[in-house]
């Protein structure tokens, strides 16, 4: 009989709380909103704002702390491929809830610029960066470099009686065939950026040419960026095309693998940030952004995620102190943009179903 | 006289009050589908019309090419033979249960439902290092170099995927068979295999089709498994959620996930068919009988029977000792060394995403679960008009893939009045409503089951509408209550695709958490903290197993 009430108890207690919840969330919105500065200081005008971030810079959440110790602001922070935020901010039609827009491929930045979701704003700190990295009309600008390479299993190498390959020429050599793995550049945009960048270092008819041949010791292209990683780590392809972090690098920590960077050239994308156009907390990010470009907000940064900092009077980290800076490709992201869907559409054609 | 028309007019108010209970639960479950299910993912589809703002329809003009038409013969082929394989295999596993001793009964019976925790991606991982490339058990033990990536790997891990929850449904369907019809079957000379095949398949065969029909969908709109190990092959529901990634075109894919609701529209059809044709004929079933009567498999039998269930125990086993092995190990260059480390990394930060998860869970599966019982309920019991169309609208969110729901919840809930994204509320909802479809199909299964004279009796007696469903639906469908809740909290504790999009970063559940972990090349947290998942994840299903009290199942 007690089984009864309980039953019916569940049942009434359930059906409420399904209606309750949604009163709930209500209230718990409207006390946010009160949550503007409540204290002003000199040095810190923001004192008890709270931003909110999308974030894929994998690392980055570490340095959060000191920016908030240093200008008072807080920060949230929700971790989410650029992809499947171009994708939420499509459907939420750009009234997107957070402030900025931290790391990530930038082709989608760009996308979202044309979109009309993004806010521009010029850091007087983004002169001492590279014009290269940042969107000239402000839209965007460049944290830190994400150089492309390679990540080796060595014992599926020495199994195999391989060598790392050394080049791109030597990544397409027959004897690799079956053992490399990239993802779709459809899909990851910085595999989207290698090829893009292979084509402005080598021109159009040099790099077809490479892509048919690599094509061949390519079973199947991956479904994400970081698949390679995982397929490499895991024992699976002996070397994958990667975006080369911080994270790459700790992979090896608990797997037989190495990074390698090529040593012909380098394609590479920046790691930007952004304002989205839809924030209530403009000037804050504005000093979010100001303090990410500053010399001490890239070194904490790079302590946090071992990456080469946008900022050329900020030191490469320990662990990519190899990586040779003359060899990265001479970039220029609005053709890597413009370009997108003609280089995609011959790469289908080239790859076919795979 | 006065006294019994005073007894009649009390019985009246009663009875009106009663009525209007009844109503009023009614329209809350019909509307609450219409509104976080139907409406959502209207809206996801009517992004597809338009583009920047105005009308059009060049997302349609196309979409019935030779390619998209090639990835819905390979999807149907794929989905067809996988749950197929795992209802066939569910099917041995319950019937090998049926017969063991009740001991072994309960083991098997909580394996299965711990079995049912796969953490995504986590699972994926670990069947590839167990049986990938270099997998632990192809490679290192049998010497091959298989490779698993292509539509077998796809069918091996949705049937292994799909075995928990239809082997759950159908015991719970064998137990439910009057055992008198087995007694007399046997007593009037039939062998065991001609009662498995005259009494035991057709009583259940309204749960074998529930079983199919709830795999089938599921596998459809899977895109989680062929991107891990589809490698060149492809799917509908893999390249509807990567034409979001990679052109960011949510409208032409949405226009793709229309193409999956004409084969789920036909199953379903085919599904209702059946089941209320079987809805007639069985009347008078409901396990009543003793517990002691001889019924002994022929060895062969037994044997394929053991093999099968032994087998798939053994790949669970190895799966969970994988991951909680890397969660206590580093495994450089193939030497294994025992550490702490993960534990250590995975901070205690991460406590809020946990109870967060644990609260939402139990939200979700409690609520999805009576919403689940009481559609089926008005749909086969009341046989109220309209009902079935609500009843395929809630199988809605298990048609289209997962991150088309969450995607409609923000194409919804984004605008007054219906203001939800960025709430805790949006994020409870879309897991209710994601998985009402499994309480239904379970509840559908068990009502053949059940003598609709019970409830007829119980209102002669005088006990109202309201009564009969707190007092006689419930109390009967506490099995099915089980089942439902425990998937539903399993899926909501480690789901990844629909919510995706809803957390904010004042919600974030767990199962994001280590999905970051994962992209971020960390496995040795990320199988921390799966391991973490499923121990709460078993300690939430036992507690629910003991609180409802599932005794009388056997």
């Amino acid at each position: 009989m007690n089984m009864k009430k309980f039953v019916a108890f569940l049942l009434i207690f359930t059906l409420s709380l399904s209606l309750v919840a949604c009163g709930k969330s209500e209230q718990k919105e409207s006390s946010d909103d009160s949550s503007t500065p409540v204290e002003e200081t000199k040095d810190k005008p923001f004192e008890g704002t709270t931003l909110s971030v999308l974030l894929a810079y994998g690392g980055a959440e570490n340095s959060f702390d000191k920016f908030t110790e240093e200008t008072g602001i807080k920060v949230e922070y929700l971790e989410m491929s650029t992809g499947a935020a171009l994708a939420k901010l499509q459907a939420e039609d750009g009234k997107t809830e957070a402030d900025i827009w931290f790391g990530g491929g930038v082709d989608s930045y760009l996308n979202a610029r044309d979109l009309g979701y993004l806010e521009a704003y010029k850091s007087p700190n983004a002169s001492a960066i590279n014009p290269q990295y940042n969107d000239k009309d402000g839209y965007y600008s460049g944290l830190a470099l994400v150089p492309a390479g390679w990540i080796v299993n060595e014992d599926l190498l020495k199994e195999k009686g391989l060598e790392a390959p050394k080049t791109w020429e030597d990544l397409a050599d027959p004897k690799y065939k079956g053992e490399v793995i990239m993802a779709d550049p459809s899909i990851s945009g910085t595999n989207y950026a290698i090829v893009s960048g292979l084509i402005q270092a080598w021109g159009e008819e040099k790099a077809w040419d490479y892509f048919e041949r690599l094509n061949k010791n390519i079973d199947f292209f991956a479904k994400g960026g970081g698949e390679p990683l995982e397929k490499v780590a895991a024992g699976e392809f002996a070397i994958g095309i990667v975006a080369i972090t911080g994270g790459t690098y700790s992979v090896g920590e608990t797997s037989p693998t190495s990074v390698v960077y090529p040593e012909d050239v380098i394609p590479w994308t920046p790691a930007p940030i952004a304002i989205f156009k839809n924030t209530k907390n403009l000037e804050a990010a504005k000093v979010f952004v100001d303090w990410y470009l500053s010399k001490e907000g890239q070194e904490v940064l790079r302590e946090a995620d071992a990456r080469i900092m946008a900022r050329d009077d900020v030191d490469a980290p320990e662990l990519m102190k190899d990586l040779d800076k003359s060899k990265l490709i001479d970039f220029n992201l609005e053709l890597m943009g413009s370009q997108r869907d003609e280089i995609l559409a011959r790469w289908k054609e080239l790859v076919g179903e795979k | 006289m006065k006294s019994n028309i005073t007894n009649e007019e009390r019985a009246n108010l009663a009875l009106s009050f009663d009525s209007i209970l009844d109503k009023f639960i009614f329209w809350i479950v019909v509307i609450s589908l219409l509104l976080f299910i139907l409406y959502p993912v209207v809206m996801v589809i009517s992004t597809s019309f338009f583009y920047r703002g105005t009308f059009t329809l060049d997302n349609y003009k196309n979409l019935l090419n030779s390619n998209n038409l090639k990835l819905i013969k390979d999807s149907l082929f794929v989905a067809s033979i996988s749950s197929i394989l795992s209802t066939i295999f569910s099917f041995c596993i319950a019937l090998f249960t049926f017969v063991e001793r009740k001991k072994i009964k309960k083991l098997i019976y909580r394996a299965l439902m711990l079995s049912m925790i796969s953490p995504p991606f986590v699972s994926s991982l670990a069947l590839i290092i167990l049986f990938g490339r270099r997998g632990i058990i192809t490679h290192n033990l049998l010497g091959l170099s298989v490779n698993p990536y292509g539509w077998q790997g796809i069918v091996l891990l949705q049937t292994l995927g799909g075995i928990p929850l239809s082997s759950i449904m159908l015991i719970s369907a064998l137990h439910s068979i009057d055992t008198r019809q087995i007694l007399a079957s046997r007593d009037l000379g039939a062998t065991t295999t001609q009662t498995i095949k005259n009494i035991v398949i057709p009583a259940i065969f309204p749960t074998i089709l529930s079983v199919l029909f709830l795999s089938f969908t599921m596998n459809l709109a899977d895109f989680g498994t062929p991107i891990i190990i589809g490698g060149k092959f492809k799917m509908l529901a893999t390249e509807t959620y990567m034409t979001i990634f990679s052109s960011g075109d949510l409208g032409k894919a949405a226009a793709m996930s229309i193409l999956l609701i004409p084969p789920a529209i036909l199953s379903f059809v085919f599904y209702r068919k059946n089941i209320t044709n079987i809805d007639n004929r069985a009347t008078g079933t409901k396990a009543l009988g003793s517990e002691n009567y001889d019924f002994q498999l022929p060895i062969w039998l037994k044997f394929v029977l053991t093999f099968i269930t032994v087998s798939f125990f053994i790949i669970v086993v190895l799966k969970y000792g994988s991951i909680i092995l890397s969660a206590f190990s580093i495994n450089t260059s193939g030497k294994l060394t025992f550490t702490l480390k993960h534990f250590e990394e995975v901070k205690f930060a991460y406590t809020p995403a946990f109870l967060r998860s644990i609260i939402f869970a139990v939200i979700a599966g409690f609520v999805s679960s009576v919403i689940g019982i009481l559609l089926s309920y008005y749909t086969h019991r009341r046989k109220i008009k309209g009902m079935s169309f609500i009843e395929f609208v809630s199988a809605l969110p298990y048609i289209i893939p997962g991150i088309f729901f969450g995607l409609g919840y923000i194409v919804g809930f984004n605008k007054e009045p219906l203001l939800l994204t960025g709430t805790t509320a949006i994020v409870i909802l879309n897991s209710t409503f994601r998985h009402i479809s499994v309480a239904n199909k379970a509840t559908n299964a068990a009502f053949t089951t059940i003598d609709t004279r019970i409830e007829d009796a119980s209102r002669d007696l005088g006990a109202s509408k309201f009564k009969t469903i707190t007092n006689i639906i419930f109390p009967l469908l506490r099995p099915v209550f089980l089942t439902s809740f425990i998937n539903t909290f399993t899926a909501c504790m480690t789901t990844v695709g629909a919510i995706i999009f809803l957390v904010s970063p004042k919600n974030v559940v767990a199962s994001i958490v280590m999905f970051k972990n994962i992209t971020n090349g960390q496995y040795g947290p990320a199988s921390v903290m799966a391991s973490i998942l499923i121990l709460i994840t078993v300690s939430v299903n036992l507690i629910a197993i003991k609180l409802l009290n599932t005794k009388e199942m056997y």
